[in-house]
């Protein structure tokens, strides 16, 4: 042992006891049981409905892109869910909690909640949201959307896809054991140092988020390379740089920011965990460490990251709002130039989060400045939006909505943002309920664009619609509950409130913060009318058949093919031919091209192999969360072990013959290629999507296929639902 | 703690009206500064606000006539080619980069006037105070950049200690030997030289009304100044997260008449408790000071803010016990001062 620790150790258990389960406290337990019974209840369900050897083969070990992000998105929504719960606690303690005579229960001075839970309460709720809810959300619809929208068949790297969703994955789970198993951290999503240090720290809850957060991050950086290959490599014939689709560009974007801060973040935390376990002295106040190293690492990491969490928003808004407007979206150009302008400028601006540090007025006003600057490509965005409304003809399906309510959001969180970036101001509201009620508003654009993007894309994936009603009046509780709970903390900013008190000292903060409470009862309304929503589109899915194009004015490439999408997303790949290339064919009236040839397509074959390093790396983060060293080296072995062993596994594609394409695409004009020819995109997938399994053989090896010249490529026939 | 009394009907009404109610009420503190520098902060909190609703309320209403308008079966104009426009688009960057350019103008003036280390706001409240302004109300905001001139180091001024422990804050006089915990005690009117370091993690000192943020670091030292312009109390606290009592992490600012503030120092430097390292060692074990009950010391030793620095530096931490908090109504580990 390098360091000294607080309480006991074992070389079998680590730092494990039966003491870390906390039987005794009440709303841990109300927890455990409920996460229980779910759990068994959707166990039983699976079993009952004899899914279990479908959820593997269709889902678990499944490489189709289409799978993994939805996959992607469930694990976001099951986690958002956990976050609500901890913004419900938060809220009720703080409305609970005010003024010296205010009552206390289970264990707290006042409230309920004493700051022990308190403090691990609004960390993981940040965590959470951001790292693991909001991230894993906008992953999974890049996942699905970025291929589909550049006419490829999967991502450059399928089994990296995977794999990245079982790290982040495996991220999640060690953050939900840890409300059952030891306890989380308190300091902030952000680890705000010294206090992670051992010494302040002294429990295992750091432990439990640096390793979470750390896999997270690892996924996040490898899911980034694999979009940016993808996108640079695999766009389909035709589609040049000033063709591709605008929520592409944003993944680009974004991805260049992963590929680049995330390993700054992982440097930092593989920095703190040296001196959490080995004694170093990078960040402490001792001995020649640097706390503000940390900060800096954290937020080089940290304001870029804010920034690969909004670029996908706003592509998706950019998406929906031609589409409901009826009209290309205004300024491709500048929207392009905006998104990777946003992604260079976030690099130059992370001072602005410890302008309070000291820092001479010159540092800080060049920070201040370049902050703002990150403000003028934004604000070209929400230009552009507000005149490709104009003249339009507008539709205000659900996803529309959603998007407005975003675009209102932006323009408010970019009001204040500017407002703090002015380092005089962020002087007087740094750290306080304005701050938090600033990025706020963008995580709840962020939360409405990602809403409006899975409505908008719903019923590509599933082929079905989502109940539009239920989607507006979600909206509007949604957006009531911001209001009332944001503008409330926007006023407490002002009134001197600051950020994770567990004890309100001041009775003149109750009424808005009785408001923000009121706001939270609308959300809780809101989820009602989502998971409505959801179950009124599952139980009339036959009678809402949604066709290839199923808001009939969409615009990009994946409207093109079928409604769900087949595994091999396109039976033939498309060749494009202008900017928006489903709008291009419905202008010049080629939406009923079908392919006159089918080619051989090769795809990966499932495997476990990604599931297995995910679950091997969850042992690992939990060994070293409670250094139980023997854990830590199995699951090392384990790692290795099979990695080299799938490295020897060359039989990881199959083919779908050209014959079975044709079948499966409704078998019109489909003939086989001529066998030789090459396909330039070999891009492979699994079983189809959705599609009855079975009708998939297994072939060895592949053969390729190519796409005529000069051919329109072909879309589906009249199988559009036209509204 | 005690809390400030305001009328009831206040809360009934900021209620209703949150925003408006909000904005008259004297507990909006960052509205109603009462020293040089927080009142510069404010007066730049306004002009920001001002330039960027400019833009972002036309904004806003635009959007909103274009939704009401352009709604489809209104027959209004469609033009589904609009899509590209060389002006609008020059226009959409130029003018978000014209306002960083003015807003940055806007804030070089104020980050010299809040400067934590050398506010120059404080000078020239001073200057002002001494001899009438040539035009009555404040000075253009297009004037020279105001420079500090020199007025701070000679008229009276106090100069303040603060170190920060696990939950409480220590403030040494070190002219008077004076040493103060949780109770901050300044003559109105002038200006007070802080110099900060923490004993063990990160907090920020924060006083709404008198004084913006600056971070307070172990093995570290920053500095502030302030100047309150009315005698009161005025709340201060700690704004960045600092363990399980950071809750209760809360000192009194009283700011008196220099008169009193004599007063007040002569009767503190007779407390009868010495302030040495192993004294305020005792203090800085965790502890939660509930109630904030003040303590006074007198004969300080000397150079004791730069030993706490040394002894952070070489080493000194202050174990925070596991779960400390768990359970505040029977604290175990944790010693809570009622
Ligand atoms: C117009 C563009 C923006 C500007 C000018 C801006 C400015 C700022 C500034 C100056 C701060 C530091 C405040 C402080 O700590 O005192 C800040 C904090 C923050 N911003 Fe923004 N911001 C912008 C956009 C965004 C976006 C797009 C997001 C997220 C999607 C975001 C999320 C955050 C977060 C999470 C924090 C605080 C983190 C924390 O301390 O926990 N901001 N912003
Ligand atoms: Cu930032």
């Amino acid at each position: 042992m390098f360091v000294h620790l607080q309480g006991s150790w074992n070389p079998i258990y680590g730092r494990l006891s039966l003491h870390e389960i906390p039987f005794k406290t009440q709303i841990i337990q109300g927890a455990f049981f409920f996460v229980v019974l779910t759990a068994l209840a959707v166990l039983t369900a699976i079993t009952y409905y004899k899914k279990w050897r479908y959820l593997w083969e269709e889902w678990l070990t499944s490489l189709d892109h289409k799978k993994i992000g939805v996959m992607y998105i469930v694990l976001g929504l099951v986690m958002l869910f956990r976050g609500f719960i901890d913004a419900v606690m938060i809220r009720s303690q703080q409305v609970m909690a005010i003024g010296p005579h205010s009552a206390g229960y289970l264990g707290a001075l006042h409230g309920y909640l004493p700051p022990y839970h308190f403090d691990q309460i609004y960390s993981s709720h940040g965590t959470i949201m951001i790292l693991f809810a909001i991230t894993p959300i906008l992953t999974g619809l890049m996942a699905i959307m970025v291929p589909l929208q550049i006419g490829a068949r999967d991502l450059a790297f399928p089994y990296l896809n995977a794999l990245t969703f079982y790290l982040t994955a495996a991220g999640a789970a060690l953050v939900m054991v840890s409300l059952f198993v030891g306890d989380f951290s308190h300091a902030g999503w952000v680890g705000l140092i010294p206090l992670t240090e051992l010494p302040y720290s002294p429990d295992v809850g750091t432990d439990y988020w640096m390793w979470a957060v750390q896999l997270s991050g690892i996924g996040s950086t490898l899911s980034s390379v694999n979009l940016i290959a993808t996108i640079i490599k695999m766009r389909a014939p035709g589609m040049g740089w000033n063709e591709v689709p605008i929520f592409t560009w944003t993944a680009l974007s974004t991805s260049v920011i992963g590929v680049t801060a995330f390993p700054v973040l992982s440097a930092a935390l593989f920095m703190l965990a040296a001196d959490r376990y080995l004694g170093t002295h990078f960040f402490t106040a001792s001995f020649g460490g640097d706390l503000m190293f940390y900060t800096d690492l954290f937020w080089i990491w940290g304001h870029p990251e804010v920034y690969f969490v909004v670029l996908p928003a706003f592509g998706i808004i950019s998406e929906v709002i031609p589409t409901f407007s009826e009209k290309a979206l205004f300024g491709y150009t500048s929207m392009a130039v905006a998104a990777l302008a946003i992604a260079g400028l976030s690099w130059m601006v992370w001072l602005h989060h410890f302008f309070t540090m000291g820092a001479g007025p010159g540092v800080n006003l060049f920070y201040g400045a370049a902050t703002m600057l990150v403000g003028v490509p934004t604000g070209v965005k929400a230009f552009n939006w507000a005149l490709t409304l104009y003249r339009g003809r507008l539709r205000f399906d659900a996803p529309m909505l959603w998007c407005l309510g975003a675009y209102a959001l932006l323009l408010i969180g970019g009001l204040s943002g500017i407002m703090l970036a002015m380092p005089a101001v962020d002087y007087s509201v740094h750290n306080s309920a304005f701050l938090i009620a600033h990025f706020h508003s963008f995580m709840l654009l962020i939360t409405f664009a990602a809403i409006a993007g899975y409505q908008f894309w719903f019923p590509k994936v599933f082929g079905f619609y989502l109940d539009d009603g239920a989607g507006r009046k979600a909206f509007w509780f949604f957006s009531a509950g911001t209001l009332a709970v944001f503008g409330s903390l926007y006023a407490l900013g002002f009134m001197g409130m600051t950020r994770r008190l567990d004890y309100i000292p001041f009775v003149q903060w109750r009424p808005p913060l009785i408001a923000a409470e009121v706001g939270i009862f609308f959300y809780c309304v809101a989820s009602y009318y989502l998971v409505r929503q959801l179950y009124v589109g599952l139980r009339d899915r036959k009678t809402r058949p949604a066709g290839a194009d199923p808001w009939a004015t969409t615009r990009s490439l994946e409207w093109l093919t079928w409604s769900p999408v087949p595994a091999y997303n396109y039976p033939v790949l498309p060749v494009v031919h202008g900017r928006d290339e489903w709008a291009w064919r419905r202008e010049h009236e080629y939406v009923d091209r079908v392919p006159d040839h089918y080619f051989d397509i090769v795809m990966p074959k499932n495997t476990s192999v990604p599931l297995l390093l995910g679950a091997l790396s969850f042992g690992l983060g939990f060994g070293l969360v409670w250094r139980i060293w023997w854990l830590c080296a199995v699951t090392i072995a384990g790692i290795l072990l099979v990695v080299i062993i799938r490295s020897f596994d060359n039989h990881t594609e199959h083919t779908l013959s050209a014959a079975l394409v044709a079948k499966l695409d409704g078998g019109e004009g489909g003939l086989p290629d001529a066998p030789g020819s090459v396909n330039p995109y070999p891009s492979p997938m699994p079983v189809p999507f959705f599609a009855k399994t079975g009708a998939v053989s297994r072939c060895a090896d592949r053969v390729a296929s190519t796409l005529r010249e000069g051919v329109v490529a072909p879309g589906p026939l009249g199988k559009g639902a036209r509204r | 703690m005690p809390s400030r009394d305001r009328p009831r009907a206040l809360y009934g009404l900021a209620l209703i009206c949150l925003c408006l109610a909000g904005c008259q009420a004297r507990s909006v503190w960052l509205f109603h500064p009462h020293g040089a520098v927080a009142a510069a902060e404010f007066h730049y909190t306004v002009i920001d606000f001002a330039i960027m609703i400019l833009i972002v309320g036309p904004l806003l209403v635009a959007t909103a006539l274009i939704i009401v308008r352009y709604r489809k079966g209104r027959n209004a104009r469609y033009d589904p080619h609009f899509k590209k426009s060389r002006v609008l688009e020059a226009l959409m960057w130029g003018v978000p980069i014209a306002t960083v350019g003015v807003l940055t103008y806007f804030s070089y003036q104020a980050v010299y006037l809040a400067d934590p280390y050398d506010p120059t706001a404080i000078p020239r409240s001073l200057a002002e105070k001494s001899r009438p302004p040539p035009t009555a109300g404040r000075t253009s905001h297009f004037a020279a950049y105001p420079r500090s001139n020199g007025t701070v180091r000679h008229g009276p001024q106090v100069d303040v200690n603060v170190i920060t422990t696990d939950w409480q804050w220590v403030f040494i006089y070190p002219r008077t030997g004076i040493t103060t915990v949780d109770r901050l005690v300044v003559p109105v009117d002038t200006p007070v030289h802080f110099r900060l370091t923490s004993a063990t993690v990160v907090n920020d000192f924060l006083i709404p009304e008198l004084v913006g943020e600056i971070d307070i670091m172990p093995g570290m030292r920053t500095k502030l100044a302030m100047i309150a312009s009315r005698p009161g109390n005025y709340r201060g606290y700690s704004a960045n997260f600092s363990g399980g009592g950071f809750s209760w992490m809360g000192f009194t600012t009283t700011v008196v008449s220099r008169r009193a503030y004599r007063a007040w120092t002569r009767k503190a430097a007779r407390a009868p408790d010495r302030m040495t390292y192993a004294a305020f060692d005792k203090i800085a074990k965790p502890t939660i000071n509930l109630a904030e009950k003040p303590m006074y010391f007198s004969r300080t030793q000397k150079g004791l803010f730069d030993h706490v620095i040394r002894r952070v530096l070489t080493g000194r931490v202050y174990e925070t016990p596991l779960r400390m908090t768990e359970n505040m109504t029977k604290p175990l580990y944790v010693k809570v001062l009622h």
